[in-house]
């Protein structure tokens, strides 16, 4: 890991709220992510992983601390360069979708293009190719509203990778999902990172999903308290009875309650 | 983001919500209709009193009297309870009655600054016993005068226009005396009609051949006369006044002429001949009372299209609010992948500009059938518009439209700002989040 990393945080902080209502969502978190990996960012709600990722994903800005994406400082940056970079190089895949749910499949996986300005041909012709890796490109001209949910978050990834980006922020990928479905999106996801080298950062309470990346970042209460890598993860730790719940997230909780104590 | 994708976009976001947008482009058709309407309705009076003026004379033209006549003409409005309240008789001055204007006076007329002396003609009141044609037994009364100067641009329906030199007699006859008279308006020109007049001692009747040189429509000002050359305008006087002294033969009591209108106001033109003793009325003061009876209706018109538009604006700023919060979700990831604040501003901007232009489109597509059919009804027979076959009551012209659906989409423009700025100004992650 001596290379330069992709995305750097040092003592990234977040505030939200002022006096009485003051909340520190992120205690100073540094974080290196290398391109070509996939990791995970793992903790039960209210963690901050999700305003973690909305702060690497350049969707918000942080009160405190630095991220560089390629070595250089973004909050350096203008709007539009930062508009600019979540259109070309990220992709982004949400638990709940967020489609445009009247719109056509195809129509909803151009969105990024479209937003880009690619004249008409271009942009079908890259959305098609986008839906064929996904296996959709037969319901190309469907209503997006009358896809299953495996399907419709499979056009979420479709449109993730429509822009060919570097990066793709998954938030819960799974987290509407049932198991057989799940996997097949992990699969997916996967895939791309291992076959177009494109960075995976996942944010999930999934154990399971999270156990698939190359590396856990383990977030509680706005802090970094744990990393593993794949080779080192102790599966007698983390995996309980299997499910999907409790344990698991009682388990992070303890180790919380250790690091607090 | 293309303009044109946003453009197309907008509109497929209206299409979403029919209803919704259907009734506030109802509302805003409501306030294009009635401005449209009243503009059209203007442009027709305006169109109609123009050609009117151009059968009068023209811009230019100044109808003159001795200035005593005029201030008498006032102080007998006064004696008969005017504004002004009855005036006292003054004994320097001609209060009653027609003072004549004197060859000085004409002279010093010819020679004011901005008033062209060739045009300077003398009105004479033609009296004429009635008229009638070959073509039939019927005798008719009937009214002329010598064409006033100027721009000799009669309203003509067919036929061409008079030669005011020639040493024949020629009229433009008014229409309705032309079936009268037995004949089509194609048939009439160039054939004779006998105008007669009864000579006052012996009761003989003198006839005067008139060659018929155009057919013209009836119209406000003219009030149903018909204009002569001045040959047959002066043999006409002429006979009329046989038996009168010399002296009184002679007087001039009104003169028609035109002013370098380009050059001087009316107002000025007045002032000069105020100097020498009389007094003069320009078209716009003839016809002002007409003019000015139209435009306080239209005005009442346009205002309550404008206040209609006023509601339809705060409609529009309603439909995009509610808009703005059904698509806050939609907002938040347009801005998340990466489009901007001034893009997403123009979206809403654009979908508010659309509502007007189509609110317009819709408003003046209808203004104008409804115009075609209300034009056809009153040119029918029986319409009130029966006798002024040249009088369009709505006319519509293109640059009225476009300045209506301009005015109408930079309101609408107006009122999607507010609700547009709230869309720009949304957080992606706040927006994302909303449920």
């Amino acid at each position: 890991m001596s290379k330069r990393p992709l995305l750097s945080t040092r003592n990234l902080r977040k505030v939200y709220g002022k006096r009485d209502t003051r909340f520190e969502a992120l205690k100073g978190i540094d974080l290196d992510i290398y391109e070509g990996e996939s990791v995970a960012i793992i903790g039960k709600s209210g963690s901050g992983k999700s305003t973690l990722m909305h702060l690497l994903a350049l969707l918000d800005k942080p009160t405190e601390g630095s991220i560089k994406l390629n070595g250089k400082n973004t909050s350096k940056l203008r709007a539009g360069k930062l508009n600019e970079i979540r259109n070309k190089e990220f992709g982004f895949v949400f638990q709940s979708f967020f489609m445009n749910s009247n719109d056509s499949v195809l129509n909803n996986v151009i969105l990024p293009l479209k937003i880009n300005g690619v004249g008409f041909r271009e942009r079908r012709r890259r959305a098609l190719e986008a839906l064929r890796i996904v296996e959709l490109d037969d319901k190309a001209k469907n209503k997006a509203n009358d896809l299953s949910g495996g399907q419709k978050q499979r056009v979420c990834i479709a449109r993730a990778i429509v822009n060919n980006p570097k990066v793709i922020f998954a938030d819960e990928p799974t987290g509407n999902l049932d198991s057989a479905t799940g996997e097949r999106i992990e699969k997916l996801l996967f895939g791309l990172n291992k076959k177009k080298g494109i960075t995976l950062i996942i944010v999930t309470h999934d154990q399971d999903l999270a156990d698939k990346c190359d590396r856990q970042i383990h977030i509680a209460d706005g802090k970094i308290f744990g990393e593993n890598t794949r080779e080192d993860v102790d599966l007698e730790d983390f995996d309980g009875d299997g499910d999907n719940d409790g344990m698991r997230d009682h388990n992070t909780t303890k180790h919380i309650d250790v690091e607090e104590d | 983001m293309k303009i044109l994708d946003i453009i197309k976009d907008a509109n497929v976001n209206l299409l979403r919500n029919k209803l919704r947008s259907f009734l506030t482009i109802l509302a805003i058709f409501i306030g294009s209709f009635s401005i449209i309407s009243t503009s059209a309705i203007q442009a027709g009076v305006n169109n109609f009193i123009d050609s009117q003026v151009d059968s009068y004379g023209g811009e230019g033209y100044l109808a003159i009297v001795a200035k005593d006549s005029f201030d008498a003409l006032e102080g007998l409005q006064g004696a008969m309870g005017g504004n002004s309240g009855p005036m006292e008789y003054d004994p320097d001055k001609i209060q009653t009655g027609m003072s004549p204007i004197t060859d000085e006076q004409i002279e010093k007329l010819k020679k004011v600054d901005g008033i062209d002396g060739d045009s300077i003609i003398e009105q004479k009141s033609l009296n004429i016993t009635y008229v009638t044609s070959k073509e039939t037994d019927k005798k008719y009364l009937f009214a002329a005068e010598a064409l006033p100067p100027g721009n000799v641009k009669v309203d003509t329906v067919t036929g061409r226009g008079l030669d005011l030199k020639a040493d024949e007699y020629q009229i433009v006859l008014e229409e309705k005396y032309v079936d009268a008279l037995g004949y089509t308006n194609e048939e009439i020109v160039d054939k004779k009609i006998q105008l007669v007049v009864l000579d006052e001692y012996t009761h003989q009747e003198k006839i005067f051949d008139a060659k018929v040189v155009g057919v013209i429509a009836p119209g406000v000002v003219s009030m149903g006369q018909s204009y002569t050359n001045n040959k047959l305008a002066d043999d006409i006087y002429e006979e009329n006044t046989k038996y009168y002294p010399e002296e009184v033969k002679k007087n001039t009591y009104a003169v028609a002429a035109n002013y370098d209108y380009e050059k001087y106001s009316v107002e000025e033109i007045k002032e000069k001949l105020k100097d020498i003793g009389l007094s003069a009325m320009s078209i716009e003061d003839i016809i002002g009372t007409i003019k000015s009876f139209f435009d306080v209706i239209l005005t009442v018109f346009k205002i309550f299209g404008l206040i209609a538009l006023l509601a339809a604006a705060i409609g529009i700023i309603n439909t995009l609010f509610m808009s703005v919060q059904e698509r806050t979700r939609e907002i938040g990831l347009d801005k998340a992948l990466g489009m901007s604040s001034a893009k997403v501003f123009l979206s809403f901007s654009i979908e508010a500009i659309s509502l007007g232009f189509w609110g317009s489109v819709f408003g003046i597509t209808v203004s104008m059938i409804l115009g075609n059919i209300v034009n056809a009804a009153f040119h029918s027979e029986g319409g009130f518009l029966e006798a002024f076959p040249t009088f369009n009551l709505a006319t519509y012209t293109i640059s009225d439209m476009i300045s209506v659906t301009i005015l109408i989409m930079v309101i609408a423009f107006l009122s999607g700002t507010l609700p547009a700025r709230r869309a720009a100004h949304k957080n992606p992650i706040d927006a994302l989040r909303y449920e």
